[in-house]
């Protein structure tokens, strides 16, 4: 007995640090990492090293169990302003987007594999959802900045769809598992109705449960290591009261993320440093016993039609599904190619793929085969190209603020206040004189090992430490003191054009100079609020703005997101990709039109547009 | 385009001495009346106007003032070498040595914005650069800001 805990123990852990050693390597190579976790995975089972593991039932269990932990780790590390920015696009692609693409994939794979209708839409659901964690290993690794509402499109998207897909995929299998032939309308209602059900529950005990977290961390005086611990229980706990209340368990994790890491919980650095490091973790064993559990030997027979299936998901599901759910929201068209491109797929999806296993469905081995295959298809496709393909779009933008060298440290006793400890770099705007706002004035500097007080130190010197007590609240202003000068590089000027202008400069003045196409009630505007204006009330750094011949790119916005530097640039980008697909309704209606009326004539240069994002690729 | 369409030798101000962006400014829209043979009032006025909207300080020491005149027959510049750079109120905050002022037809539209982008593109290519830097000749300036790769380029 006690050899045999050694002996599993010493394969668990060989295992896990080398998929801890491989993320060196893919950090290095850009290679997709959970590609690596999953390839060891395959490497050490039945078809590799030979350990024998096929207990379908323990690896589900194992990977809902890591699945949890992500989703609570992921809705806590989402913030509030993120949610707000791109909530209603993340979601009508976590719901409509994964109906979309179930019914698409599910035909093509009615036609493609030897499956039924249902098992067909069930393999569909299984392969519908994304995973974040793919993509944004990929981005970190390239140390590519995204604009923001890509970014929190598809984290959100992400995270949110996950439910979703376990929904379809698991009724689906319960329906066919039934064995009855049902009416495809009763199937219809019963999926609706069970949808509302199920969704209503989990979110319900969901956000309670992110409540009671908060609560409960705040009132009990618990010892600091316990206290992430008692958090990642607390987390398991609102996921199983989900699923047994007959709610989404998955969906009832996340929001208890989203609630407890965007209220102000107590020792809020500490808990999510611990969910980060506990949240590779479940990443790894995820991939890891999902790989285990595979069969390679078997995937033979069905590998073109598979292969198939996954191009086809990437090239025609998805961005279809990702096309619709975003023509209301106005997304210009390299955004909604690449959102449609960073559809990864992976563990999320095989482990819904052993559902039909559990659920003791005929074709059940072959289904997850399948699946498995088609997330192969898609870490290898786009999990390989999604870096060049950003900056290929132009939707990469250039660092905010240079390299920072900052410790957060937290306070006993306080959740509204955190000290903050900066070094000095040279070249930053303190260490060239720029004064600090009175109300973060340094508690303390230590310079050269001594410590002494601000008013004695005079002018701030590289190398010094500066230790900084502030509300939690402090503006990014404070960060942006002490980071070191941003590269003006020749890409930058490109990209925020070759001059700047002062946003509270008169629209007016700018017409004057440049012939920009504004009108005459636009000239009353400073440059600032026709921006925003015409950008449709909101304003976000990197966004562009073609006006006439030139064209206004935000270059900074402050913390109210009001525009405080503004970019002029003389020659509109010409660098972005133009591509064919994606096109909106209105420019779709305007080819339509052009195909009809031979000579059509063109829109005439320099009418005020009303939603200018669209025009961006035009 | 080419930048030697825009600038002639005499424009060329190799060793300016200003002790501030508003004497700079004068100084060359001194020259540039010399050259069109408009007011230097007007010219000094035009620039200052587009100043307002924001620096032309474009970041490394350069600074590209601009400006529509109606009196003005072609897209003339006037450039400028300073022996001790000033502050021109750029965005890096860094003063500025190299100046090139651009002064183009009311009506010149796309022409005006194509040779201000041209002259930006060749003024931030650092090899040009240093070399204006490295040298107090008008001739020797006007060659280098002629044939730069970014000619080609263009």
């Amino acid at each position: 007995m006690d050899q045999s805990v050694y002996l599993v123990t010493l394969m668990g852990t060989a295992l896990v640090l080398a998929a801890a050693f491989s993320s060196l390597i893919a950090f290095r190579f850009g290679a997709p990492l959970l590609l690596l976790f999953l390839g060891l995975g395959l490497a050490a089972g039945t078809d590799g090293l030979g350990i024998d593991f096929d207990n379908a039932r323990l690896a589900y269990f194992v990977g809902a169990l890591a699945l949890a932990v992500i989703l609570f780790e992921s809705g806590f590390g989402t913030p509030l302003t993120a949610l707000r920015q791109a909530a209603p696009a993340a979601l009508s692609l976590a719901t409509l987007g994964v109906v979309i693409t179930t019914l698409l994939f599910g035909v093509a794979g009615r036609y493609l594999t030897g499956f039924g209708w249902l098992e067909s839409f069930l393999l569909g659901a299984a392969v519908a959802s994304t995973d974040a964690a793919a993509v944004f290993f990929l981005l970190r690794a390239g140390n590519l900045q995204l604009r923001d509402r890509v970014r929190s499109t598809l984290e959100i998207e992400s995270g949110s769809n996950d439910p979703i897909a376990i929904f379809l995929t698991i009724t689906l299998v319960e329906v066919i598992a039934a064995g009855a032939d049902p009416d495809a309308e009763v199937l219809l209602l019963d999926l609706v109705a069970g949808f509302v059900m199920h969704m209503g529950v989990g979110a319900i005990i969901g956000l309670v449960g992110g409540v009671a977290i908060v609560r409960l961390v705040g009132r009990l005086n618990l010892d600091h290591g316990l206290l992430p611990i008692f958090v990642l229980t607390l987390s398991l706990l609102v996921f199983a009261a989900g699923g047994a209340f007959g709610g989404s368990g998955f969906l009832a994790v996340y929001l208890a993320g989203l609630v407890a890491g965007n209220s102000s919980i107590r020792s809020a650095a500490s808990l999510k440093r611990f969910q980060e490091g506990v949240a590779w973790l479940a990443q790894i064993i995820m991939f890891l016993v999902l790989g285990l559990f595979a069969t390679p030997s078997q995937f033979l027979p069905i590998l073109p039609a598979s292969v198939a299936l996954g191009l086809f998901l990437i090239f025609v599901a998805r961005p279809v599904a990702v096309w619709l759910c975003l023509i209301p929201f106005h997304f210009p068209r390299q955004e909604t190619a690449f959102v449609s491109w960073v559809g990864l797929r992976g563990a999320v999806s095989i482990l819904l793929a052993i559902t039909p296993l559990l659920g003791g469905l005929e074709d059940g081995r072959a289904i997850f085969n399948t699946a498995f295959i088609v997330v192969l298809v898609s870490l290898v496709v786009q999990g390989w190209t999604v870096g060049p393909l950003a900056r290929r779009l132009g939707l990469i933008v250039p660092q905010r603020i240079g390299p920072l060298e900052k410790v957060e440290l937290e306070l006993p006793g306080s959740a509204h206040h955190d000290l903050l400890a900066y070094t000095v770099v040279a070249g930053s705007p303190v260490a060239r004189g720029e004064r600090i706002p009175r109300w973060a004035r340094p508690s303390l500097v230590v310079r050269g090992g001594r410590s002494m007080k601000y008013q004695e130190t005079g002018r701030l010197i590289a190398g010094d430490h500066v230790y900084i007590f502030v509300s939690d609240r402090y503006p990014r202003l404070l960060d942006r003191l002490f980071a070191s000068r941003t590269e003006v590089s020749p890409d930058d000027a490109d990209f925020f054009g070759e001059f700047t202008v002062d946003p509270r400069g008169s629209a007016a003045e700018l017409e004057a100079n440049y012939g920009a196409g504004v009108s005459e009630a636009e000239k009353r505007l400073t440059i600032g609020q026709l921006m925003r204006q015409r950008l449709g009330g909101h304003a976000e750094y990197a966004d562009r703005l073609p006006l006439g011949t030139i064209e206004l790119i935000v270059r900074d916005v402050d913390d109210d997101g009001k525009i405080v530097s503004v970019g002029l640039s003389l020659e509109p980008a010409p660098a972005v990709t133009n591509i064919p697909a994606f096109l909106s309704p209105a420019e779709l209606i305007d080819r339509i039109r052009a195909m009809f009326r031979r000579p059509a004539p063109q829109v005439s240069e320099g009418t005020p547009v009303a939603k200018p994002a669209e025009h961006t690729g035009a | 385009m080419d930048l030697s369409d825009l600038i002639d030798v005499p424009a060329i101000m190799p060793g300016l001495k200003a002790n501030s962006k508003k004497q700079l400014l004068q100084l060359l829209a001194e020259r540039a009346a010399s050259i069109t043979g408009i007011p230097e009032r007007e010219i000094f006025d035009t620039v200052l106007q587009r100043e307002r909207l924001g620096s032309t300080g474009v970041g490394n020491g350069i600074a590209i003032p601009h400006g529509k005149l109606a009196g003005v027959k072609h897209i003339t510049g006037v450039f400028a070498r300073l022996e001790t750079p000033v502050d021109f109120e750029a965005l890096d905050d860094e003063p500025v040595d190299l100046v090139f002022l651009l002064l183009a037809p009311e009506g010149a539209g796309a022409d005006h914005l194509k040779a201000l982008s041209k002259i930006a593109r060749v003024l931030r290519d650092s090899d040009t650069v240093a070399k204006v830097r490295g040298t107090s000749d008008a001739a020797a300036i006007h060659t280098l800001l002629s044939d730069t790769q970014g000619s080609k380029a263009a």
